[in-house]
């Protein structure tokens, strides 16, 4: 994987190493320079292991999620790349001509002669970056094998000119010899491995090939490995004059492959150079100098730049590029550079520059330069193995991204945890510390103290993290590969990992920690050193409020911190402190380098500034009421929530702050003030959508909205329970412990967490936010799943979907149904066609006014006649209903219905399948006017407008699994193009009771020699379903990851309890507690926690499922809230089990102290 | 003469650190009767606390007898002993051990919850007990909200409020200033008094001893002086007795 969220993945190893090694420099000096703080810090590591093993597990959770996104990450990276040079070979670039004329025929290339490809040959013979070129042809057609009848119908056939197999390598039998292409007898061909397992063939079999309605017979003259020149896909092989003469093109070739200076996968770093030198040269000189002239006139050489600056990214570049360019050729000399040359020919440039005049609106001069673009170069230059890896490297990318965003909750449930750790800690010493204090130590010897511990931890936990997280990633593609070996023709993936990854993942985990412990450590270390030790609470200690000129003279010095430590390293010197006026000049130097430090130092003193203004409510409103005016004028759902949510606890802040100056008691003035603001953030959160929309209009929102969703409504649902917590565990204590020896138990195992309201408190928390997350997935993917129950949605009412090769099309599937033996024309209730190409488009009038790529399925009549598929948006005036708008489609070859794919949704979980996208129109509306585009036939250039009336329904082809396009009629096509289009893909609708599997197959015997190929349509949407549930439930395990560190947390408080309280235990068996009671005490304790977490997280859950599920079915109709209570109530029982687990061994360490013993300890 | 409600009989007891081995009691005998009011005192690691804690049964004996009431304490299974402890014996120690969590009257009602006294009883019993110690304004306060003396009084209360037979003290004044020790030791000889109840004091204090029935010296885990045989000048525990019958 080369990229993460848009950053370099050497930049953010380089960016984090920068950071922790300098960090970590920082913390062994330290240690080096106060061993009795490391010594002090470092003896609990050992002497409690149980209690340091629990701690490491928890705190490698983010390490853990990291190296398992990563390790997925360069799986597909790898497994995309190994793929690509397998099938490549050593091809790095294609090349095929860019003239089409009337005897080129749709879905081959087109022809040019073999002569041409000499010249170029011997013109590109001593360029240093090609090692190799060689001519051939590539075409499609049915084959079958008449030994067996199984048959292939798009067999590729691939025309080698002998005397390029050196050039390119070789090709290999499937034992591993090399095999010529001499000796070939009259009608004997090889096929490749993949075309062996296809036609099940051997060795000798006969093979009967359809090309341009004749039939063909060859003999299988061998086996051949595949990739490179053998191809990847099933293929068949023969001598270039062979296939010449196969497909009637005597002397012609239509593709040439390159080969680049280097192997299989070094030679695309030369795909860049080889590329721009190709295009150079087949650029028409003559074209190139008007295209030269016209753009570098001021008024376009102003719009280019002006297009550039807007576009971001490779657009911009080429853009600012050329536009020096063109300025520099015009002021040297007349002749053309290469680079200029290069540049022109570009594809991307093109569009781009074309657009860039369209938007200036110098609209003639935009049509002169398309037209002169289209007429520039004699052949396309694809740098196909470039792009594949370019492809490689996004895909990994982004599922990195997926598995990190699914895993936040993971990290921050990770972060709580660590910090809980420490809260703790700090309480178990707190007596040792406040001694250490009165004895001179200061508050910094403490928070290295605890930094040096926290260290060790995370020097462990995080390594220990990458190899768990390395075997997760392997166990998930372990069972993605289980999934998809259910589809034929996909990607296998193979676990691989980088070393570079691994080091992020550790730097990340490692930086993450050491910031949290470094926090921590500050806050534990600020205390009151008598209240320390003489163990009285902490409300005894005076609030630490120091004044306003203080704390603004504290940010004065930490914006000036790095002038600080010089200065100090420079008093040091002079004293001669060398180890002193080192650290401080260290310290200076990370501050700088490290900007982010300094930022936080600064951030850390602004809020420590304005923190008491922030109690005092008003700063809180103020700034909730800027952040939420902020959001809806921005339209985005997060500030807008984040903004009203602030303004409610500085209301309640305020509300607080007055009735303590009644005469209510502050404790019930707190109590009353933080109930209402808690319960109205909880009830703003649980609103639906759509009465926030009535109130703020329409806002966007991601993914990100779940997380951010998640921790409100977890925080404040936490906050008002321990605010109230009293009341309810009075309640409880009545239920659970009227009378018996239960009640003493219940009485004690309620008053504990009730006495460390904050870390009961964050435990709740940690425990709802995962069991929360786990939740709204099950129920969303249950949901996803109703939806899905009914299949005519996603297959438009059609049963059979069949294609066909685009070179042997069937001229009329009436008539051979007809004729056949096997059908009969009563099977069928109606039977449409469409065919789909590849087109690019842009929309009239829109500020993106590039072309992009788009597919068109262009239907025949019978299509619309008879197809089922459902509109969601329908143009004003083309309506009411879908029959009105398939009968103007039919008559009217301008207009089209596009996908869900062009059209962007408020929800923002858009995909990025298609370039193309509408503007001014969202899925979720309700009505739409007509939208003109332009529509552009990639091979010919041609241009036709058409008028968008209307938007399929999401589920159309099953969320456009089983296709993509914007469907319009066939006539428009047949009008753009130069050669007939045939019909490529067939929907069937059959008659009542007639069995589709029967019909399918017999449908592919039918039309065998037209390589037709059928599927029932509602085995393929099941199929994909299946595999998208189990996809969900893997991403569903994946984050129930987070809930080892719940457990984990419920262990170590129950760990901590049980070295805390070891006297009390004591007195309590003293007074007559039975084992048992101990025991109990100690389970109930968890089981309090443990049961509250599982009930918040399971209620807020399904609340906010219930509002996405209610928000889904404007746009999704089936979709249904239903609770899958068998998976939640799985989930229930492990998270419940194992937190009873880790709190049992500690319990039963508890009941098994000797009281004497337990009273012996301090 | 009373009853033996303490029969101890060649106690011994051994530390196993590991590396090092304590013989903490070497065959100690001891008797206490009831309504009596005996000082174990001693230099420090004499083995006080560890006799204390071996007759009452906090803490296994390795070998000897210890007869509570005539019924053999270290036979027992730990439920029983557990029930036993809760039923007839009670606690004061020098840290007052109070559950910092429960205020003072959950402390004291705990015993009497553990006993299976239902739980309006146990309130009003505890309150009573408060009372007389003087602590009723006190009763909703936490531990950490009372002085020295109040946490030991609380813990005294939580020692009697079960009425049990016998009361353990481990150093009950050892964290106190003189006049709060003083107000204490007063308390427990007028409970001792009052209610006939035995209590076995470990104490370090010359005051405290004085005010016993009877003081057992000990030294290097064996009973040098148990009193018997010299007169302590203090009320016998029959006289406690009498008194407490009002003759």
């Amino acid at each position: 994987m080369e990229e993460l969220f848009g950053l370099s993945m050497n930049w953010i190893m380089v960016g984090l190493l920068a950071i922790l090694l300098p960090a970590l420099t920082v913390i062994a000096f330290m240690g080096w320079r106060n061993r009795v703080m490391l010594k002090i810090g470092l003896r609990n590591i050992p002497r409690r292991r149980a209690q340091t093993a629990l701690i490491i597990v928890g705190i490698m959770i983010s390490t853990l999620i990291m190296a398992a996104a990563f390790g997925t990450g360069d799986t597909i990276n790898f497994s995309i790349r190994a793929q690509a040079v397998d099938a490549l070979g050593p091809i790095d670039e294609i090349v095929i001509f860019s003239r089409t004329s009337a005897e080129d025929s749709f879905g081959s290339s087109p022809y040019f002669p073999y002569s041409r490809y000499k010249e170029l040959e011997a013109e590109f013979r001593d360029l240093p970056e090609i090692d190799g070129m060689a001519a051939g042809i590539g075409e499609q057609a049915p084959a079958v094998n008449i030994r067996n009848f199984r048959g292939e119908g798009r067999m590729r056939i691939a025309g080698v000119d002998p005397t390029s197999v050196s050039a390119l390598g070789s090709i290999w039998s499937s034992t591993g010899e090399e095999v010529g292409l001499d000796g070939f007898e009259q009608g004997e061909a090889y096929i490749n491995q993949k075309a062996a397992e296809e036609l099940e063939a051997q060795i000798g079999d006969t093979l009967r090939i359809v090309v341009n309605g004749s039939t063909q017979i060859l003999t299988v003259k061998g086996v051949v490995a595949k990739g490179g020149l053998a191809g990847d896909q099933p293929t068949i092989i023969l001598p270039l004059e062979r296939a010449q003469a196969m497909f009637d093109r005597p002397g012609q070739v239509n593709s040439i492959v390159i080969s680049n200076l280097g192997d299989e996968t070094t030679g695309a770093d030369f795909s860049e150079q080889v590329t721009a030198l190709l295009r150079a040269y087949f650029a028409d000189k003559e074209v190139a100098s008007k295209l030269g002239r016209l753009l570098s006139q001021p008024e376009a050489l102003a719009a280019i730049e002006k297009f550039g600056v807007d576009q971001s990214g490779d657009a911009q570049e080429n853009l600012l590029r050329l536009g020096s360019v063109l300025k520099s050729s015009q002021s040297s000399s007349t002749v053309l550079s290469n680079e200029l040359l290069a540049l022109l020919a570009d594809e991307d440039v093109a569009e781009e520059v074309v657009a860039a005049l369209d938007r200036a609106e110098r609209v003639d001069d935009a049509r002169e330069a398309d037209t002169l673009f289209s007429g520039l170069e004699e052949f396309r230059v694809i740098d196909i193995k470039h792009q594949v890896l370019e492809i490689a490297n996004e895909a990994a990318s982004q599922v990195t991204t997926i598995f990190i965003v699914l895993g936040l909750f993971s990290i921050l449930v990770g972060v709580l945890l660590i910090f809980l750790i420490f809260v703790m800690l700090a309480a178990a010493r707190r007596s040792e510390m406040g001694m250490a204090r009165a004895v001179g130590a200061t508050q910094r010897h403490l928070v290295q103290m605890f930094v040096f511990e926290g260290t060790a931890y995370a020097v462990v936990s995080a390594a220990v993290g990458v190899g768990v997280g390395l075997g997760v990633s392997a166990i998930i593609v372990l069972v993605a590969n289980q999934f998809i070996e259910t589809f034929e023709e996909v990607l296998r993936f193979t676990h691989h990992f980088e070393l570079r990854s691994a080091i992020v993942a550790y730097c990340l985990g490692m930086v993450i920690t050491l910031g949290t412990v470094a926090f921590s450590a500050y806050r534990v270390s600020r205390m009151n050193i008598v209240v320390a030790i003489r163990g009285l609470p902490d409300v005894a200690a005076p609030q630490d409020a120091s004044r306003l000129a203080r704390r603004a003279s504290a940010l004065g010095r930490s914006v000036a911190r790095p002038l600080l430590f010089g200065y100090a390293a420079f008093r040091f010197a002079a004293k001669g402190s060398v180890f002193s006026a080192v650290g401080n000049v260290g310290l200076m130097v990370i501050w700088v380098l490290i900007f982010p430090v300094w930022i936080v130092d600064v951030l850390t003193s602004v809020v420590r500034l304005v923190w008491p203004y922030f109690l005092q409510g008003w700063l809180a409103l103020l700034l909730g009421l800027l952040i939420t005016w902020a959001g809806t004028s921005s339209d985005l759902a997060a500030p807008f929530r984040i903004g009203v949510s602030l303004a409610i606890i500085g209301i309640g802040l305020m509300a607080r702050n007055g009735l303590r100056r009644t005469s209510m008691q502050d404790e019930s003035a707190d109590r009353l003030a933080f109930t209402v603001t808690g319960l109205l953030l909880v009830a703003f959160w649980v609103l639906p959508f759509s009465s926030l929309r009535a109130v703020a209009g329409e806002l966007d929102g991601g993914p990100e909205m779940f997380f951010i969703s998640g921790v409100a409504m977890v925080a404040a649902t936490v906050w008002t329970v321990m605010n109230n917590s009293d009341l309810m565990l009075k309640g409880l204590t009545a239920i659970f412990g009227r009378s018996g020896r239960l009640r003493p138990v219940v009485i004690t195992a309620v008053a504990y967490p009730m006495s460390a309201k904050f870390r009961t408190g964050l435990t709740l928390a940690m425990f709802a936010l995962v069991i929360f997350t786990l939740i709204v997935v099950s129920i969303l993917t249950e949901a996803f799943g109703t939806s899905s129950e009914n299949i005519d949605f996603a297959t438009g009412n059609w049963d059979i979907e069949s294609r066909v090769n685009s070179t042997t099309p069937i001229d009329n599937i009436n008539t051979g149904i007809e004729k056949s033996e096997l059908l009969s024309p009563s099977d069928f209730d109606a039977i449409g066609g469409f065919t789909t190409v590849p087109i690019e488009a842009r929309q009239v009038g829109a500020k993106e006014g590039l072309w992009k790529f788009y597919a068109a399925r262009a239907a025949d009549d019978a299509f619309f006649d008879s197809t089922g598929h459902r509109i969601k948006l329908i143009a004003d005036g083309y309506g009411p209903t879908e029959t009105e708008v398939w009968q103007a489609l039919k008559v009217n070859p301008r207009l089209a219905v596009v996908d869900i794919s062009v059209v962007p949704t408020r929800g923002g979980f858009d995909d990025n399948l298609v370039d193309f996208e509408l503007e001014g129109l969202h899925y979720e509306d309700d009505t739409m006017s007509p939208i003109e585009i332009e529509v552009r036939d990639p091979l010919t250039g041609a241009i036709f407008p058409i008028t968008v009336i209307g938007v399929l329904d999401i589920q159309t082809d099953n969320f456009g699994n089983m296709g993509l396009g914007m469907i319009t009629s066939k006539a428009s096509l047949d009008d753009a193009l130069p050669f007939p289009v045939p019909i490529t893909t067939y929907r069937f609708r059959l008659s009542e009771g007639v069995d589709a599997a029967r019909v399918a197959r017999d449908l592919d015997i039918t039309f065998r020699e037209n390589g037709l190929e059928s599927d029932e349509l509602r085995q393929v949407v099941e199929d994909q379903r299946a595999a998208s549930r189990a996809f969900n439930n893997l991403f569903t395990g994946y984050m129930g990851m987070g809930l080892m560190v719940g457990i984990a947390a419920l262990g170590v408080i129950s760990l901590r309890a049980v070295v805390e309280r070891r006297q009390q235990i004591g007195v309590l068996r003293a007074i007559g507690y039975r084992r048992r009671m101990i025991q109990l005490s100690f389970l109930m304790e968890s089981s309090f926690i443990a049961l509250l977490g599982i009930a918040i997280g399971v209620g807020l859950g399904t609340i906010l499922s219930y509002n996405i599920v209610n928000d889904i079915q404007d746009n999704i109709e089936t979709i249904r809230f239903r609770i899958p209570w068998i998976q939640i109530g799985v989930i229930v029982a492990i998270a419940y089990v194992f937190s009873l687990l880790t709190t049992f061994l500690p319990a039963r360490q508890a009941s098994r102290i000797y009281p004497a013993e337990a009273l012996r300890y301090e | 003469m009373a009853e033996l409600i303490v029969h101890a009989t060649g106690i011994r007891k051994t530390y196993d650190t590991g590396k090092l081995k304590v013989e903490a009691l070497k065959g100690v005998d001891l008797d206490v009767r009831s309504g009596e009011m005996v000082a174990i005192m001693g230099p420090s690691g004499c083995g006080k606390t560890t006799l204390l804690n071996c007759l009452s049964g906090l803490d296994e004996i390795d070998s000897g007898q210890v007869l509570i009431d005539g019924v053999v304490l270290h036979d027992m299974a730990d439920d029983e002993r557990s029930d036993y402890r809760a039923r007839r014996m009670g606690f004061v120690f020098q840290l007052y051990n109070l559950l910092p969590v429960l205020s003072a009257v959950e402390n004291v009602e705990l015993p009497l919850l553990v006993s299976g006294v239902n739980p309006g009883d146990a309130h009003r019993r505890s309150m009573e007990m408060l009372d007389l110690m003087g602590l009723t304004e006190r009763a909703r306060h936490l531990p950490a909200e009372l002085s020295g003396g109040q946490r030991q009084r609380v813990t005294i209360a939580r020692a009697l409020v079960n009425q049990p037979s016998i009361i353990w003290a481990d150093e009950p004044t050892g964290d106190l200033d003189s006049e709060t020790a003083g107000e204490i030791i007063d308390l427990m000889c007028q409970l001792n008094q009052t209610n006939g109840q035995s209590f076995v004091l470990v104490t370090h204090s010359a005051e405290v001893g004085d005010r016993a029935h009877r003081i057992v010296r000990m030294r290097d885990g064996q009973i040098e002086d148990d009193g018997l045989a010299s007169d302590n000048g203090a009320a016998s525990p029959e006289t406690g007795s009498a008194l407490a019958a009002g003759e």
